[in-house]
């Protein structure tokens, strides 16, 4: 009997916490759909009256949102593809090879775990300025590709790959690049797939650094450009608010879609950053 | 050996060219321009501490330091402790908990800034849904953004909202790696099953807790978008944090030496926290 008390009381629990948990969401989702005087009609009706796509129409034709969708897809699909790419090679080589500096580089890299953006983006933008990056794309792409984390992750990994197979590749005559793509890289696809996931959710939802970089605005990404809309209304009277949470619910659809198609990638991504730390 | 350091440069170079330009490079040169008096488009005059000396005898310095370290009081602890209660509870032998899990960590995959624009609605004060409910329990209505004395904690409830699954799927991976052996060996020894987990479970959770504490320490110095979209520092300075300080003195003063004195007194806070967790909770764990 008490033991059928304390599963009722958890599975109470789950759903409370479940509620808290999507209630900003839902709220938005459905208010998206009102008409804005349904909006602030109080009080409040958790089922719109008039179920109305006005707010996403005015949003799609007032503001390029569609530019600054394919924007955050062209600078997230981009990126992470890099990300994949010189993360990988740069993990084989500090778990594979013996070179010169190994330690002293490998350090450096893990050091920077420590450091979020905000701590040098001053300098970053100095030398984007110079490079004359400043206001492209290409900014967008190349910054995050700069990432510790998908280092670290894929590092372990190929650390746990047992060695008598490279070996064996070794006195077949395969050339490193060669053991590295045939062997290494397929054997690692779900932390590739970690990896993957993680940099793409990232940079999707990346705001500091476009913001610093950018100045036109067909060039803003999502995050930007929903974060512009609202911000130039904040603490004016003109705000509606409709548009601005059908603007929230398009702008997090993708990397929404993305979580829950790698959701177990995802959480492995997050579990291998913590474990060996 | 030599053929391997021509091989290793193949390998790392496309990585490296990118870390030391945008990465490793910025964040040593911050502290030498932290040292110089420039505005990007004219000279560059060394300094030396001059920036760091009229910092703190800023008070807006001050301010955006101690609404940070606010945040880092509010938010850290109650990040550990509730996503350390949500990791026991969904690692229990419970239906759905997988959906349970995996609703919990959305909020971590939204933009952080987006996320801002639906609080802002819930937090509206003349139409949003939290006042009207306050109003239903007959209680009074909050000026949850605009109000000096709640704006800074409103916000906090937002990332904490937004870090809980993050840090629970890392607590969740600690939990797992306890083998069940040691808690059941001890349960039947005649502890009860509170005092295995204060005495077994937690001491073990030890390097994930650290882990946890370090993070979302990282986290909540950097929190800017929410932020922005929510309050831009307002009302008045109360939410004013170090990083917005930091950008309104680089891209609106254009005064890159400041900035970067801002910038280099935040990467030491990172450093100093990072240092005494660690000293905190490895010694004990040894």
């Amino acid at each position: 009997m008490r033991k059928y008390f304390r599963k009722i009381l958890l599975y109470f629990c789950m759903v409370f916490i479940l509620l808290i948990f999507m209630f900003p969401l839902a709220w938005a989702v459905v208010c998206s759909f009102k008409s804005e005087l349904e909006i602030i009609k109080w009080p409040p009706t958790w089922i719109p009256e008039q179920f109305t796509l006005e707010n996403y129409q005015y949003m799609l034709e007032h503001y390029p949102f569609v530019r600054w969708s394919i924007n955050s897809m062209i600078v997230s699909i981009s990126a992470t593809v890099l990300i994949l790419l010189f993360s990988s090679m740069a993990s084989y080589a500090f778990a594979r090879l013996n070179f010169v500096g190994k330690k002293i580089i490998y350090s450096s890299i893990i050091a920077m775990l420590l450091l979020p953006i905000q701590a040098y983006v001053i300098p970053l933008f100095l030398v984007v300025n110079k490079l004359g990056m400043r206001d492209t794309l290409s900014s967008l792409v190349l910054i995050p590709v700069a990432n510790v984390t998908s280092v670290y992750i894929l590092t372990n990994f190929y650390k746990t790959l047992p060695r008598e197979l490279e070996e064996a590749a070794r006195i077949d005559g395969c050339s490193y690049f060669g053991i590295y793509w045939r062997i290494d890289l397929p054997l690692s696809k779900a932390s590739l797939s970690s990896v993957a996931i993680l940099s793409f959710i990232s940079t999707w939802n990346s705001f500091l650094w476009p913001m610093i970089t950018l100045r036109t605005d067909k060039w803003k990404p999502l995050s930007v450009g929903v974060a512009s809309y609202v911000g130039s209304f904040l603490n004016s009277n003109g705000f509606q608010y409709g548009p601005s949470l059908a603007a929230a619910c398009m702008a997090i659809l993708p990397t929404l879609i993305a979580y829950l198609l790698l959701q177990k990638n995802f959480v492995q991504g997050i579990s291998n950053t913590g474990i060996k730390g | 050996m030599k053929k391997q350091n021509i091989a290793a440069i193949f390998f790392l170079a496309p990585y490296m060219i990118v870390f030391v330009l945008f990465r490793l490079g910025p964040s040593i040169a911050g502290i030498l321009i932290s040292l110089t008096d420039w505005n990007i488009i004219g000279d560059i005059t060394f300094v030396g501490l001059k920036n760091f000396e009229t910092m703190f005898r800023s008070g807006h310095f001050w301010t955006a330091l101690i609404n940070t370290g606010k945040f880092s009081v509010i938010v850290v602890p109650a990040v550990v402790i509730l996503s350390l209660a949500l990791a026991v509870l969904f690692n229990q032998k419970l239906r759905f908990r997988g959906i349970a899990r995996a609703i919990t960590i959305i909020p971590y995959v939204l933009i952080p800034a987006v996320t801002g624009v639906i609080w802002n609605w819930m937090y509206s004060y003349k139409s949003g849904i939290l006042n009207y409910y306050l109003e239903n329990a007959g209680l009074k209505q909050v000026g949850w953004l605009i109000d000096k004395k709640y704006a800074l904690i409103s916000i906090a409830i937002v990332i904490i909202w937004s870090y809980l699954g993050y840090n629970m799927v890392l607590f969740l991976a600690g939990l797992q790696n306890i083998p069940e052996e040691l808690f059941e060996a001890a349960v039947i020894d005649g502890a009860t099953k509170r005092q295995a987990f204060m005495k077994i479970t937690l001491p073990l959770l030890k390097p994930v807790t650290s882990l946890v504490i370090t993070l979302s320490f990282i986290n909540t110095v950097q929190i800017y978008d929410q932020i922005y979209v929510m309050t831009n520092g307002g009302p008045g300075t109360s939410t004013m944090t170090l990083v917005q300080y930091m950008y309104t003195s680089a891209f609106k003063d254009y005064d890159m030496g400041y900035g970067s004195a801002i910038g280099t007194t935040i990467v030491v806070i990172l450093v100093v926290v990072y240092f005494v967790v660690n000293k905190l909770f490895r010694t004990e764990v040894d």
